[in-house]
């Protein structure tokens, strides 16, 4: 689940408080003002030349003069406007329902008492906006020589508000941060003891390939990863196979790929690298969008989400309006929309398995170039606007460095699937199986035959009927057999014709003999199919008589080819399956073939992304990374840097990550380097003994005095047990996981969609399938039901005291303790902790619950006890 | 060697208080209501605890507990609380021939939104449909209520019929919506459930807020933006597991989980010295000290042997038909009684719900109409038996009703422009019908309400304001918060 953006905290409009109290401006009457009036009387647009949203702006006026008049509500034309219930009030009819009676005696209120309001800068013109300017790397972190970049800036912040930041935590704390920040997994007692020089174990963790594992979470969760849905097999959301784009995005991470690079995949490689399956995953990112009933929900979803990971804007709120507060149009919502609206979804097939059930690719393409695209009025798709002519392009206010549009021409590997020498070869192999097994078995049956044939010659009643069964059962089996054969033929003539009209100009010869060969081999195997079925359903009248059409019309069509009545048409190799653009769809809709251009509108709009120009995203992804080791973002609303969000207290320190990332040729593991380098990220996460100061003037760290704690999320949590039990099973992708079998892969293979979640996982704020942008970390009491109680914890426990006592040449319970306590929470117990745990085991060793190994079950107990821990849960 | 949580008594787990440990639990005594709702809404850190509710009422309310019973699928309203005789008299017409034709004017249909393009169902049935069951009048109000629902129908002097609901959605993401408001296609938002949970403080520390009961299938969650401490904590009237992880999956013994909880506890009193101020540890702490208690608590209510062999019958516990559904309807009281603020009970199977009769209409609507009647009628004569109406609010609830008109030779397709709402109790009226559909139960004409009003009427017995529950960031509609429905207060 997802934490709602803590944005705007004070706008909890508090309509009716009790009278006595001032009115407040900034709590109570601007958010009013805000929701009701900012939308024409604000920054973005200012209706008869009048703003409301700063006092100043009021007094000032507009075409009408002031709006406010101090003190004299009964004269203030904003209240007579307001209270209006003619045509002229505000906001007006269809725009915005009227204000309720407390809102306007609030008001009123404030205006009497004199319209106090603080001062306020009156906001600027939205190309102003912080997040809209280019990134520049600041000038302080420019020259910092062996200084990490982000404390130099840190550090002066400290220096200037007076703060002595808190020092380096343990060691071995601080390499279990590491080891669960980059890899997601506990370091065991060796590890903790690493002495090598820090960065030389931060290499290692970024170079270990469960660092993809760990991090490919992350971003499923931004990016929305959800296997497929439905009811039954019917697929409804998402793509079968889906957990191609998922294994794609580990190896993305782990390979180091650009993030730039990442998001021209994901956005636009079928354009891009149309023939290598592995870049083509990656557009499982749009793929995972796919809504069976709705094409308009669908492409919401897309645009939505899209610009909200990438870019960090709410572009979705421009959808029946333009945006009330950022400088997006509805008509810039429209016209992102159709870079998306040519682009449909199929599964491809992987060499050596031609039941896409089975495996398959998901993967986009443009499909319908000509698709028009329409702006919906009011967002209402029953309401098409036909009179203005939807343009692809990106928002307007960030246009300027967008680069043309530019079809693309694909290769035949992308556009005709079933054309794959690959593919063609594995059909054939299945077709030539299905005639060897159609051979053997008319064999046996002519054997048979031939056996009974003999019996019956010398005998009367059931041997005699058994033998005219055998007769039937002969003939199945040699139509099975033609119809096999034909099959074979109909395939080969069928890629032959593929291959020469790929080639070769349809008017040429070889072209059109191909096709007529293929067009009559089609229909014969086709009778042939026909026909074998006739014989299977012969006691069934009316399939029977089915079959039996089936029959006549294709030896209608046979004879119908032959005289030429009818042109040579074939269907070619159909070797993928797009997914229904409506259930009232089927596959045989559409044509095996697909669109030899891609309009190159998703390339483009991946390349305006990752522009240097582009201002967000670098400063987007920057901010998810620094949020994933920090536990808090530097800028709060992570997928929403628009004109809302104010101006962060680090923006200097966003600009340097950002331009960092950028400049490393967008390498996340730089930017994870420079993070776990810095002295900010190995600061203690205590207060303890911090300077008074820090806990008084800035007791919620924004300025990064400490190290946060934070709690493991639910797939760390999970897979730290299985570790440290030493049963993690650490095969790495492949096909999801049930989570109703029992499994000890890592959690991220389990299938994640909202009808199958892991169980164990929800409790501990499983990511949102729908939306997560920002985990968050709850603290219920079911939670500590599921570590007290579940079977991973309680197995675990037993098997953690196995790897513990194996190690330990002191038995003593002063050493298993010291033990346990480095193991589970990678310190060492205090004196006052190492004596409870005595205690504890004394106790328990008396307890009623009888046992032949009295010690060792006290044992497993502290363990299960310290698993529940908050150190243990805890990121320390 | 396993031993059952449930088992033991308030008595033992106030002698846990007195183990070793004496500090263990013992520091709950001063911790309120208000704490502890902060804490379960996991919202621990000083800087987020501002736009936090306070918990209290906004106004003093009339009713402090809700139960919510969702019928799945759709019940037809015209074969349980809205009497149509005119579909007798034009059966077998199609609505054009009837005087009632212009009930399916295109204008008058707008205002569904199609989920599933060309489905099967939600579409137009032209041909009237005769009603499939007899009515009567009941109590002094004399109100009709269909034969399949007599017991509820003796106690219809404390009911408050609503005969004018109108919902958008042709198909069942409408239990989505009247849950929450949004159409299955809008993005998810919290339900009523979850806002009362949000909106007000714990009666009871030992137990969940809000318990959710029975099959559900949409949309698991309830809290949404809220997060997931909002959620209904899924219950089964099951002593052994009434929730997950109730009970342990492993070899423990009581003795020892007693005190493992026990050693948990002071190791993270230690640990806090380490981290003075840290407000997660805290947090953590209390969350054990609550699921230590929730573990015996849960089981204690949802164990009927002190209730008497009349309750066991009045809830229709002595049938197998009448039993599942009268055990969750008694759990629910019981929960009332302790305290808690709002039961969500779900009824009827399978995906799209059970009450879902595109045909066979007669024989399974009246069979499920069986299965609930009873309980739905003992719950209420038991909650105003012991007092406990007046402060109970019992709603009756649907996805939408069914079509006048006959689809297939003996079924009904899904109708959201007309369909019938009760409630009971929590201070509102009862004894009266209000809002009315037109002659032949197509659309609401007389006070039609959207699923929402029900919530603001909730709202409203509970003493919240829900303007005032907003969270910044998500901009809620008017039509999101529905309009109170004074008429039955």
């Amino acid at each position: 689940m997802c934490r709602p953006p803590a944005l705007l905290i004070t706008l909890a409009c508090l309509t009716s408080l009790g009278h006595g109290a001032e009115v407040d401006y900034l709590s109570q009457i601007k958010p009013l003002l805000a929701e009701k009036c900012y939308s024409c009387h604000g920054v973005l647009s200012q209706e008869s030349n009048l703003r409301l949203d700063a006092r100043e702006v009021m007094l000032r006026g507009g075409d009408g003069g002031a709006v406010i008049v101090p003190e004299a509500p009964e004269s203030s034309e904003l209240i007579t406007r307001v209270s209006s219930a003619d045509a002229d009030r505000m906001p007006p009819p269809g725009q915005g329902s009227p204000l309720t009676s407390d809102q306007v005696s609030l008001i009123e209120r404030w205006i009497r008492e004199g319209a106090i309001a603080p001062d306020e800068e009156i906001p600027q013109s939205p190309d102003e906006h912080w997040a809209f300017q280019p990134i520049v790397r600041p000038e302080s972190a420019r020259d910092a020589g062996d200084a990490n970049p982000i404390d130099v800036l840190l550090n002066a912040k400290h220096a200037r508000s007076g703060l002595k930041p808190q020092g380096e935590a343990s060691r071995s704390l601080l390499i279990r941060r590491l080891y669960l920040d980059l890899i997601g997994l506990p370091p065991t007692i060796d590890q903790l003891a690493d002495s090598r020089p820090w960065s030389e174990i931060v290499d290692g963790l970024l170079s270990d390939p469960r660092h993809g594992e760990r991090w490919a979470r992350h971003w499923m969760d931004i990016w929305r990863y959800s296997d497929w849905y439905g009811l039954g097999d019917q697929l409804r959301n998402s793509q079968k196979h889906l957990w191609h784009w998922r294994d794609w995005i580990i190896d993305a991470v782990n390979s180091d790929k650009g993030y730039d690079r990442m998001i021209h995949e994901m956005l636009a490689g079928d354009e891009l690298a149309p023939e290598d399956p592995d870049v083509l995953a990656a557009t499982g990112f749009l793929a995972r969008n796919y809504y069976l009933f709705n094409r308009t929900t669908w492409l919401d979803d897309t645009i939505e989400h899209t610009s909200k990971a990438f870019l960090g804007l709410t572009i979705n709120c421009a959808k029946c309006h333009d945006h009330k507060y950022d400088p997006i149009t509805q008509l810039d919502y429209y016209r992102l929309r159709a870079v998306f609206e040519p682009h449909q979804v199929r599964l491809d097939p992987i060499p050596g398995i031609t039941n896409l059930e089975v495996d398959g690719l998901p993967r986009v393409f443009d499909d319908q170039l000509g698709a028009v695209t329409q702006l919906h009025l009011r967002g209402d798709p029953k309401q098409p606007d036909t009179e203005t002519e939807i343009i692809p392009g990106v928002p307007g206010i960030l246009a300027a460095f967008a680069e043309p549009i530019h079809p693309i021409d694909l290769p035949a590997y992308a556009f005709a699937p079933g054309a794959r020498p690959y593919h063609q070869e594995d059909r054939l192999t299945e077709a030539r199986d299905l005639v060897r097994a159609a051979e053997s078995k008319w064999k046996d049956t002519e054997a048979k035959g031939a056996e009974q044939e003999n019996a019956a010659t010398t005998a009367q009643g059931s041997e005699a009927s058994s033998a005219v069964a055998s007769n039937d059962a002969r003939e199945i089996a040699k139509a099975a057999l033609v119809a096999a054969e034909l099959k074979l033929k109909s395939l080969e003539a069928t890629i032959e014709a593929d291959r020469i009209s790929l080639a070769e100009p349809a008017e040429s010869t070889a072209a059109q003999t191909a096709v007529a060969t293929a067009a009559r081999l089609q229909v014969e195997a086709q009778l042939a199919a026909s026909r074998h079925q006739r014989l299977l359903d012969a006691a069934d009248q009316a399939k029977a008589q089915a079959a039996s059409e089936q029959i006549q019309a294709a030896e209608k069509k046979l004879a119908a080819l032959q005289s030429g009545e009818e042109p040579a048409k074939y269907e070619s190799l159909r070797g993928s399956r797009k997914a229904l653009e409506s259930p009232a769809d089927s596959e045989a809709n559409y044509p095996p073939m697909y669109s030899r251009t891609s309009s190159g509108r998703r390339t483009a709009l991946a390349r305006w992304m990752t522009s240097p120009a582009q201002p967000l995203t670098a400063r987007v992804a920057v901010n998810h990374v620094w949020l994933r080791h920090f536990g808090t973002p530097l800028v709060e609303s992570v997928f929403d840097f628009g004109l809302r969000a104010p101006k962060p207290e680090h923006a200097d320190l966003l600009d340097l990550l950002a331009s960092e990332l950028i400049e490393s040729g967008w390498s996340l593991k730089h930017l994870h380097r420079l993070i776990v380098t810095s002295d900010a990220y190995r600061r203690s996460a205590s207060n303890l003994g911090a300077d008074p100061e820090c806990v008084r003037h800035d007791p919620n760290n924004k300025l990064y005095w400490r190290m946060n704690g934070r709690r493991m999320e639910s797939q760390v949590l999970r897979d730290s047990l299985l570790s440290l039990a030493g049963r993690l099973d650490t095969t790495i992708g492949g096909p999801p996981v049930d989570p109703a079998q029992p499994t000890t892969r890592r959690s991220l293979y389990f299938i994640h969609s909202p009808e199958s979640q892991d169980k164990f996982l929800e409790m501990f704020d499983n990511a949102d399938v729908l939306s997560c942008y920002q985990r968050s970390e709850s603290i219920v009491p079911q939670q500590a039901l599921a570590l007290a109680n579940s079977e991973l914890s309680l197995t675990s426990a037993g098997q953690i005291a196995e790897i513990i006592e194996s190690r330990l040449d002191d038995h003593g319970d002063r050493a298993f303790i010291d033990a346990v306590f480095e193991t589970l929470l990678a310190r060492p117990a205090t004196g006052e902790e190492s004596e409870e745990c005595r205690h504890f085991l004394d106790d328990l060793a008396l307890a009623t619950v009888p046992s032949a190994e009295p010690t060792k079950r006290s044992r497993i107990r502290l363990i299960h006890s310290l698993l529940n821990h908050n150190d243990f849960i805890t990121i320390r | 060697m396993r031993f059952d949580p449930a088992k033991r008594s308030h008595d033992d787990i106030q002698s846990d208080l007195g183990l070793r440990r004496r500090a263990f639990l013992g520091s709950l005594t001063g911790l309120g209501g208000l704490a502890l709702h902060a804490m379960l809404a996991g919202e621990t850190s000083a800087n987020e605890s501002s736009r936090h509710p306070d918990g209290k009422p906004h106004f003093p309310p009339k009713a402090k507990s809700v139960i919510w019973l969702f019928m799945r699928g759709g019940v037809s309203h015209m074969e349980s609380f809205d009497p149509k005789p005119a579909l007798n008299q034009y059966a077998g017409k199609t609505i054009a021939e009837t005087p009632f034709g212009d009930v399916q004017a295109p204008e008058k249909l707008k205002k569904v939104r199609v989920v599933v393009i060309n489905d099967a169902n939600g579409q137009q049935r032209n041909t009237l449909y005769p009603l499939q069951v007899g009515f009567k009048r009941y109590g002094q109000s004399g109100i009709e209520v269909s034969d399949w629902f007599p017991h509820i129908g003796s106690r219809i002097d404390d009911i408050a019929v609503i005969r004018s609901m109108w919902t958008t959605d042709d198909n069942h993401g409408a239990q989505v919506q009247f849950h929450s408001g949004r159409h299955m296609l809008d993005p998810r938002v919290p339900t009523i459930g979850a806002w009362i949970n949000y909106g007000l403080g714990t009666l009871n520390e030992n137990l969940p807020q809000f318990i959710g009961m029975g099959p559900r299938f949409f949309d698991k969650r309830d809290g949404h933006y809220l997060g997931p401490a909002y959620d209904s904590v899924l219950l089964k009237v099951d002593p052994k597991r009434p929730l997950d992880y109730a009970a342990p999956e492993g070899d423990i013994g009581e003795s020892e989980q007693r005190a493992e909880f026990a050693l948990v506890h002071r190791l993270n009193q230690i640990a806090g010295q380490a981290y003075p101020g840290d407000q997660e540890l805290a947090a953590r702490i209390k969350s054990y000290e609550l699921a230590y208690r929730m573990q015996t608590a849960v089981p204690e209510i949802i164990r009927f042997d002190q209730e008497t062999e009349a309750t066991h019958r009045l809830y229709g516990l002595d049938q197998p038909a009448t039993k599942p559904f009268g055990e969750q309807l008694l759990a629910a009281r019981r929960f009332v009684e302790s305290g808690v603020r709002f039961i969500q009970i779900m009824h009827g199977d399978g995906a799209a719900g059970a009450w879902d009769q595109h045909s066979d209409l007669q024989a399974k609507h009246s069979e499920l109409a069986m299965q609930v009647d009873r309980p739905i009628a003992g719950l209420l004569q038991d909650l105003k038996q012991r007092g406990l109406l007046d402060q109970t609010l019992v709603v009756f609830a649907t996805e939408f009703g069914r079509t006048p008109g006959s689809q297939g030779s003996n079924g009904r397709d899904h109708h959201p422009y007309g369909f019938s709402v009760w409630m009971a109790g929590g201070g509102l009226r009862g004894g009266l019908v209000h809002g009315a559909t037109d002659e032949i139960g197509f659309h609401a004409t007389e006070h039609p309400h959207y699923v929402t009003d029900i919530h603001a009427t909730i709202m409203h017995q509970l003493g919240l304001h829900p303007h005032r529950l907003q969270v910044p960031g998500h901009q809620r509609l008017e039509q999101d918060y529905g309009s109170v429905i004074e008429q039955i207060l």
